[in-house]
């Protein structure tokens, strides 16, 4: 992603997601949305395009506003705070992000102004064991033959794949790691999904031999690993964000549960057990929102790939915990009614619980962090 | 006289550095404790002559002046050469509330001599019954003639035994609604009738003593500010106090303490250790992304609300858990008193941590205080 020059627009464009929310994606779409297992309306998503927040990270010259990390984690901690269920960061941000960093110029022509369109979802299927955050631990492989490469593998735990119109795939080629875009109808692939707690689907894609022509080749060997490094830390710390959406929606539906539910004659809010464990929520918040705002900050200037890394792993570690924290004592604040089914804080929970397993959970995180920071020299001074 | 503000940020930086490094005595180099003055007094009076002992007051009063971006430098430098702390009342609490809240006659008569170090000041606020609910505090002063007659003890007196003065807020009026009828009192500790009973804590320290009043009398040109504001006077007083309560220089301190203890050992391969650790480094890392955000605003000129608590609740529970954690993988030598040779060259002091930030969740109100603070205050909860 390009930096912005100014940061001028980043008033405005907070107030026009959350005007947005408020017109279009009430939590009550969330609800129904939910229940139904569906998470990406094709007429919300052009919606989204329109606003151009689907090509916000895409370069101007692809059609897209070519802004930074800044501004996607605005429009993601937006959105959700209103539980939208649509793959905004899976697409807007991972998957352009890697199609982006990729070495094919055709392909970015060819896929990017439609991403940035609203008229092709992408996913990404980088991952195939759980709890493993490094993309070169893979077992898929592209095997070359004339004209392209036959793929073979089973992929993991893929947002937005069943809305996907095709995938960017990482298998191993040439001793190395590549990318491959391949259309969700390819023959030789087989998608499968399972039901995630938030009602949105994990996909796992199954190739057997499929075909890509070498032109489908989004990544060569010689730039797929930064690619894949750089965009997996861009969508962790966006996923952070949107952990920082959920947890800061849930607490204030609480804090306005405290000051207005009475038991022994006054609010429970008044009540010092309560009180504290809702400064400790809020604690848990801000340190949330203050790792968020150094890593938005400092990602994308950050040379030392390890650090970057660290930076993303901390994002996402305190995000998750944080967010799964204040959502399930949210529930514990409420009493009864936070654990019904009619009760907001229940969905909160749930897509608290699936945002902290995408993309590494706390504790993978901090294994990742640990690798990197356990080196003497990449102590902070 | 130096302009320091018209210097830029990296030259002050580089100046403060190098003199700190020059002049700094590397026996007391992060001590795990407050500098008794016989220490420090050299040390006082370098910087003292030097005219930087009171970077953040007004050059009129004899400080630096510095603005709050300089100010910041100046405290990073300090905390980076390890430089202890000193019986310091006096410059962070007496001085700017003199400078805010006194007379144009107690600012000539006491100020210089906080600058040059003859004075020494000490607090007097908490009391044997007064603690968390500082504002039922009893001491009293009653008007007599042209004098203030001061009845009562006050306790955790940080450095009594080493001060010249005392600063002490004390009930001037039984009437009032409690925070109303409190009045801010100046004392010379060698007035008769003062009594100073230093107490050991459970590190072995005296640190904090108990103070007694009887029939002591102070001139009532003593008193700062109006009769009966003493509350808010001292309310006033929060800032840089609860930042540099927040910074994550202690809890930093511990860490480093447990790597080093962890490399004698040869705990990096047991993975319950690592997870543990690396929890903690977590809390720590992300402890100065809260805490940069703060100094930033300082640096901006903001003023700092009450969310500032915050800071210090989790830089001293992370300082506790960090602390607790080198007990724990120190294993038997947990128990072990003072410092322990650990292999060739490793000297460690297990339990020095564990000391030093027990009384961080009390002292400066309490992290319960600091979670009614921010309960009421910011999340606007009920009472």
């Amino acid at each position: 992603m390009e930096r912005a020059a100014s940061s001028d627009h980043i008033g405005p464009l907070a107030d026009s997601v959350t005007d947005f929310v408020r017109r279009r994606a009430d939590v009550a779409r969330a609800r129904r949305l939910h229940a139904g297992g569906a998470e990406c309306d094709r007429d919300f998503w052009r919606a989204l395009a329109d606003m151009g927040w689907l090509g916000i990270a895409v370069p101007e010259r692809f059609g897209g506003m070519g802004l930074g990390l800044r501004e996607a984690t605005i429009v993601a901690e937006g959105l959700a705070r209103a539980l939208v269920p649509e793959p905004f960061t899976a697409t807007a941000v991972l998957a352009v992000s890697l199609i982006e960093g990729g070495d094919s110029e055709p392909l970015k022509q060819e896929l990017l102004p439609r991403i940035a369109a609203g008229s092709l979802v992408p996913a990404v299927a980088w991952q195939e064991r759980a709890g493993e955050l490094d993309p070169a631990a893979i077992d898929a492989v592209a095997v070359p033959f004339e004209g392209g490469f036959r793929l073979s593998g089973a992929k993991r735990f893929i947002a937005a794949a069943a809305a996907a119109d095709g995938f960017v795939v990482s298998a191993r080629c040439a001793d190395d790691l590549a990318l491959f875009w391949v259309s969700a109808d390819a023959a030789g692939a087989r998608l499968t999904t399972h039901r995630l707690a938030d009602g949105r689907a994990s996909g796992t894609l199954v190739l057997s031999d499929a075909m890509v022509t070498r032109e489908g080749m989004v990544a060569s060997p010689v730039v797929a690993r930064a690619a894949l490094a750089r965009a997996l830390d861009r969508a962790t710390v966006v996923a952070g964000a949107e952990l920082v959406g959920v947890m800061a929606r849930t607490l204030e539906l609480s804090l306005d549960y405290m000051r207005t539910r009475v038991q022994f004659g006054k609010p429970i809010g008044a009540f010092q057990a309560l009180q504290h464990r809702a400064v400790d929520l809020y604690l848990q918040q801000e340190l949330a929102t203050a790792v968020l705002a150094e890593g938005v900050r400092d990602l994308e200037t950050i040379a030392d790939d390890r650090a970057r890394a660290a930076l993303a792993s901390r994002v996402k570690a305190r995000a998750s915990e944080a967010a799964l924290r204040v959502t399930r004592e949210a529930i514990q604040i409420h009493g009864a009614i936070g654990f019904t089914e009619d009760c907001d804080v229940g969905l909160y929970t749930k897509r608290a619980i699936v945002l902290s397993a995408w993309l590494g959970n706390a504790t993978a995180h901090r294994r990742r962090y640990a690798r990197i920071a356990a080196r003497p020299e990449a102590h902070h001074d | 006289m130096t302009d320091y503000n018209a210097l830029s940020d990296a030259e002050f930086r580089a100046d403060v550095r190098a003199f700190f490094e020059k002049n700094y005595p590397a026996h007391l180099r992060f001590l795990p404790r407050r500098m008794r003055w016989s220490e420090c007094r050299d040390w006082y009076r370098v910087l003292s002559s030097k005219g930087w002992i009171a970077p953040h007051w007004p050059v009129e009063h004899g400080g630096m002046g510095l603005a709050p971006s300089k100010l910041i430098i100046y405290f990073e430098e300090s905390e980076r050469a390890g430089v202890g702390r000193m019986p310091d009342q006096g410059l962070t609490m007496v001085g700017p509330t003199l400078i805010r809240f006194g007379d144009a006659a107690q600012q000539r008569r006491f100020l210089p001599a906080i600058i040059s170090g003859e004075n020494i000041w000490c607090q007097g606020y908490s009391e044997p019954n007064a603690g968390s609910d500082l504002a039922s505090l009893q001491t009293s002063a009653v008007l007599d003639g042209d004098e203030f007659v001061i009845n009562g003890s006050k306790i955790w007196t940080s450095m009594a035994h080493d001060a010249t003065h005392i600063y002490v807020l004390v009930r001037t009026d039984r009437q009032a609604k409690k925070q109303e009828g409190i009045s801010f009192l100046l004392v010379d500790m060698k007035t008769p009738g003062i009594t100073v009973r230093p107490i050991r804590n459970i590190a072995g320290h005296e640190e904090f003593c108990q103070v007694f009043f009887d029939n002591v009398r102070t001139p009532r040109a003593n008193l700062v500010g109006n009769l009966n504001a003493g509350w808010t006077i001292a309310k006033g007083l929060l800032g840089f106090e609860r930042l540099s309560i927040g910074s994550p220089r202690r809890p930093f301190q511990a860490l480093e303490q447990i790597e080093i203890l962890a490399r004698a050992r040869g705990l990096w391969e047991e993975p319950a250790f690592v997870e543990r650790l690396t929890q903690l480094k977590l809390d720590l890392a992300d402890l100065e992304s809260l805490y940069s955000r703060y100094v930033d605003k300082v640096r901006r000129g903001e003023v700092l609300g009450p969310d500032v608590s915050m800071l210090k609740i989790w830089a001293m529970e992370t300082y506790q858990r960090l602390s607790e954690l080198l007990i724990e993988a120190a294993g038997e030598y947990g128990a072990f008193d003072g410092e322990v040779a650990l292999g060739d060259e490793t000297v460690v002091d297990v339990l020095s941590p564990f000391y030093t930030s027990r009384p961080g969740t009390i002292y400066g109100g309490s992290n319960e205080i600091q979670r009614n603070i921010l309960a009421k205050y910011v999340l606007k909860l009920p009472t």
